[in-house]
């Protein structure tokens, strides 16, 4: 029996929330791959955050064993993750298969991502199955939604399985397809090595793990293979499978996935979508489709108790042993003291960095406004890319500011269409198209700064379209603006980690709106405290916080004294949080104050 | 034979007639037989506690302890005489409502060995000790304060300040002067949470006086005392010379004391406990214990020395392992004229006693 005709390698892709992970868990239950007894709800998503907000960040292929019409297959399920962050990652898993179950909710229909993704799998030829999941919610319009999939992806999909993958409900037709249609792999076992590396973990006793497909040839302890980006040559220690857990195997040959460990001992030597080669008889030419990472959004962390620095350090290099698209570089505030710049894929990769760094390593972090990279030409014709605002170069050493553009894609329900417009245009946008997919569903396309997507468009967008909208972007090009930097002066002192880079027509708005909100936050001194908007010299916004004039007088005996002592005790704990530049208090909330300028107030 | 330490002890009684709409302290309203039950308990508790030391002063607060009956207060005291050594020079005070007092009680409280009372009378004007729920009016407090003229020496009278509408209020000072008052308690209206006032608050019923306000009363209430001869010795105690309340002197500078009843503090051989607060959970037995870390010591030292006319002492806190002049902030406040010091000694500015916890906060480790 020719082995490579029984194997089927496959992606999950689906919009967020559309049961990706619950499917794929019911695969491997069907499979028998875990005893239903150890089965943990979503085995795929390890790592506890992505359990908790329901996505998949990190890939993890699960090897399955199925009998079908008496011959046993081998299904190579990699789950993607779903979200626009990870697009490069997602287009290399979909470069390891040559199919993929696109999953649709039975309620939601078609949505931005699904259309995003969809186009993924299509740029990677793959063989694209729609499953409807979800039938068994009251809301289900399965009809629809399979019209929908036939118009605006052009997908047939009368015959398309149509699943409950929370209640078990149809799984056998979701295997039963992607058993007939999905095709094998082709590959040649006899050929030279050709393996492509669409995932790395790092592991503390295996370094970091190279995740695979091998596409012709064979690979096996012992062998010596070359990084073809990196040049690099290593030799194999072991190769194997998951089972989800790690099994090593003898030999990995064409057409399977697995894994290679070969002691490499940083997780930044493995480049996700390089290609792995034999040292002693290598191909000429790497597989297509490699790109060097590139973060697009930045941010400072800092520790929010200064004394913690090393802490800091220490977790963010643990992060980085796993993710080798975090970036980061020591900075130091004169507001926030020493902490990281670090850049991200997206906001979401932000959002999770953080999170992890203050749920597993336990840290109270400070994290400073997102900011994007910005192309600025000098006078004098250097150019430099700046991600914070604090390097800078005084305004009249620039020529010009460069921004990066993304195309942004939102489906919307119809109704919705004036208030997407509404913000596209608060948000620089500029529109670019408009289909009516069908009665129910609109698709807007806009040009949209990245810079003013990272505040807070998602949240606006789904709070003006009370959640029914979706939407997704990918970059497009850099482009001219009048953009400057605002300043803020507290007692008369900058205070850098709350500079912002911003378009000139909203600099004044922007001005008076934040300091209005430290006007608030900052609690009142023994002296009265201007906080002040700027422009280069100029004052554009100013507030003063006038001094305390009181704080209560009351009965301090017996048990008032407890009582009082627990409230000092309180603040000061509270008075630990809190930064100090010159002989002004901040509360770290400030710094966060920033981000959510464009919230109407109250 | 060891010397015996002074200890001072205070009864806690949770009963009001009726609760003002400002209070967040721990009590209620019962009937004869609940006060009675409730005096029980605290008799037993009194008989059966391991404390020593001789008593040198006595404070009945509250709720309300004239609501007690003269019967009910003396069983306690003789509980006390029969647990503990009295002091000659013994301090007993008690805490009256100006509408729960009569010429017999005041008589019988004289002839039991209570030498102090200290009068809520809160305010003199009619339209605020409505608004903040007292049962009294100021004829009553005048009243009351001239009946407790006639058996008493030593009275103090509490006045708040912050009430809506009154921006001055050193016309109630004169007037309590004028009735013989020698120790005087002043505090700011604070709107707590959960009563009542916090409701009417928040629904712009009630508008307490702005800060500025508050701050220029106060300042020009503790100007025109002092041109009586009463001394600030506590931030928000003034009093003639030597009618100064030993009771609370004992708080502030750490001496041992007792609190017998319910969500009674005490403060013994450096450790501080407490009662429980409900009936229920008194009447069962149950304590609460506060945490003794090194780090609540020194703050207690920096707030009671900093409210205090004592100061706090530096060295003091470096045995406590705290150098306070390794704070830049000290520095900063003696420069800006925020502290003073004097020796070993730093005190609190009167200019700055308005913003004191402000200060305090400020200068903790």
């Amino acid at each position: 029996m020719d082995k490579i005709k029984n194997i089927r390698n496959f992606c999950i892709i689906a919009h967020i929330d559309h049961g990706k992970s619950t499917l794929a868990d019911r695969l491997i239950e069907l499979t028998g791959t875990i005893s239903k007894r150890d089965m943990q709800d979503q085995i795929l998503d390890s790592m506890e955050l992505e359990r908790e907000k329901g996505i998949t960040i990190k890939l993890a292929p699960t090897r399955l064993i199925y009998e079908y019409n008496g011959q046993e297959y081998v299904l190579n399920p990699i789950d993607t993750p779903g979200h626009v962050d990870f697009t490069y990652e997602v287009s290399r898993s979909l470069a390891a298969c040559e199919g993929a179950l696109l999953l649709v909710d039975a309620s939601q229909g078609v949505e931005a991502q699904t259309l995003a993704n969809t186009y993924l799998a299509l740029d990677n030829n793959l063989e694209i199955i729609p499953v409807i999941n979800k039938i068994d919610l009251p809301s289900a319009r399965v009809d629809e939604v399979k019209e929908e999939i036939e118009d605006t992806i052009g997908l047939e999909a009368k015959n398309c399985p149509c699943v409950s993958a929370k209640e078990g409900i149809n799984i056998p037709d979701v295997l039963k397809a992607v058993i007939e249609q999905i095709p094998c792999p082709v590959g040649d076992a006899s050929g030279k090595l050709k393996c492509l590396i669409f995932d790395s973990h790092y592991d503390n006793f295996k370094g970091a793990i190279c995740l695979v497909r091998v596409f012709d040839g064979t690979v096996k302890k012992g062998d010596k293979i070359l990084m073809m980006q990196t040049q690099k040559v290593y030799e194999i220690t072991e190769v194997g499978i998951f089972v989800p857990n790690t099994k090593e195997v003898d030999i990995l040959s064409a057409g399977e996935v697995g894994y290679i460990a070969a002691s490499i001992k940083t997780i930044a030597d493995v480049k996700v979508g390089d290609t792995i080669t034999s040292a002693l008889n290598p191909i000429e030419k790497p597989l297509d489709g490699y790109k060097e990472v590139q973060p697009v959004v930045f941010c400072g962390i800092f520790p929010v108790d200064g004394a913690r620095y090393m802490e800091l350090k220490d977790a963010i290099e643990k992060l980085k042993l796993n993710d080798a698209s975090l970036q980061y570089t020591p900075e130091n505030s004169t507001a926030l003291g020493s902490g990281f710049r670090c850049g991200f894929l997206g906001l979401l990769h932000l959002e999770i960095i953080t999170e992890r760094l203050e749920r597993e390593f336990n840290l109270d972090i400070i994290t400073t406004a997102p900011s994007v990279l910005y192309n600025v030409y000098k006078t004098n014709g250097e150019m430099l890319q700046i991600s914070n605002p604090s390097n800078m170069p005084p305004a009249v050493e620039i020529d010009r500011i460069e921004e990066p553009i993304v195309a942004v894609n939102v489906f919307t329900p119809p109704e919705y269409v004036g208030a997407i417009m509404d913000l596209a245009h608060e948000k620089r946008g500029v529109f670019k198209d408009m289909t009516y997919i069908d009665k129910r569903r609109v698709q807007l396309n806009y040009d949209i700064p990245l810079g003013e997507i990272i505040y807070d468009f998602f949240d606006s967008l789904k709070s003006r379209t009370r959640g029914y909208a979706s939407f997704d972007y990918e970059a497009k090009c850099y482009s001219t603006a009048e953009l400057v930097k605002v300043d803020i002066l507290l007692n008369g002192e900058k205070c850098d980690a709350l500079s912002m880079i911003v378009h000139k027509d909203k600099a004044y708005t922007q001005g008076r709106k934040l300091t209005e909100r430290l006007k608030k936050i900052i609690p009142r001194h023994l002296f009265e405290i201007p906080i002040q908007a700027c422009i280069g010299g100029k004052i554009i916004a100013r507030e003063t916080l006038s001094a305390l004039r009181k704080d209560v007088l009351a009965k301090c005996y017996g048990g008032d004294i407890t009582r009082k002592m627990k409230l000092l005790e309180k603040q000061k704990q509270g008075k630990k949080r809190m930064r100090k530049l010159g002989s002004v208090e901040i509360p770290s909330e400030a710094f966060l104050s920033i981000l959510k300028l464009d919230e109407d107030d109250e | 034979m060891k010397t015996m330490n002074k200890l001072s002890v205070y009864i806690h009684i949770p009963f009001c007639e009726r609760k003002c709409n400002y209070c967040a302290f721990v009590s209620f309203c019962a009937k004869e037989e609940e006060r009675d039950r409730y005096v029980n308990f605290l008799v037993d508790e009194i008989l059966n506690s391991k404390y020593e030391g001789i008593v040198d002063t006595i404070y009945f607060g509250g709720g309300t302890p004239s609501l007690l009956s003269v019967q009910n207060i003396k069983r306690i005291l003789d509980a006390l005489k029969e647990k503990f050594a009295f002091d000659n020079k013994l301090e007993i005070t008690i805490e009256v409502n100006p509408n729960s007092v009569t010429q017999e009680k005041l008589a019988a409280y004289r002839d039991l060995g209570i030498n102090r009372v200290s009068v809520g009378v809160q305010s003199l004007n009619d339209a605020s000790l409505k608004s903040i729920g007292r049962l009294h009016n100021s004829e009553e407090a005048e009243n009351c304060l001239k009946l407790v003229g006639n058996y008493f020496d030593h009275y103090s009278a509490d006045l708040i300040i912050g009430l809506e509408g009154e921006e001055d209020i050193t016309k109630f000072a004169e007037r309590l002067i004028d009735l013989g008052v020698k120790h005087i308690s002043c505090y700011m209206l604070e709107v707590h949470k959960g009563t009542p006032l916090f409701k009417l608050v928040k629904e712009g019923k009630y508008i307490p006086l702005d800060d500025e306000k508050v701050v220029a009363s106060y300042d020009k209430l503790a100007a025109f005392l002092k041109s009586c001869g009463f001394n600030r010795y506590e931030i928000s105690n003034f009093a003639l010379d030597g009618y100064e309340s030993k009771h609370n002197i004992a708080y502030w500078t750490f001496k041992d004391y007792i609190g017998y009843g319910a969500a009674a503090h005490s403060f013994y051989r450096g450790k501080r406990f407490a009662n429980a607060d409900t009936l229920e959970r008194y009447y069962a037995g149950k304590r609460k214990v506060s945490s003794e870390k090194d780090s609540s010591l020194i703050i207690e030292r920096i707030m009671l020395g900093l409210r205090c006319f004592s100061g706090v002492n530096i060295d003091e806190l470096r045995k406590l392992g705290y150098d306070v002049e390794e704070n830049p902030n000290y520095a900063d406040y003696l420069k800006s004229g925020v502290i003073r010091k004097e020796g070993k000694n730093f005190f609190l500015n009167e200019d700055y006693y308005s913003v004191s916890d402000y200060v305090i906060k400020h200068l903790l480790p």
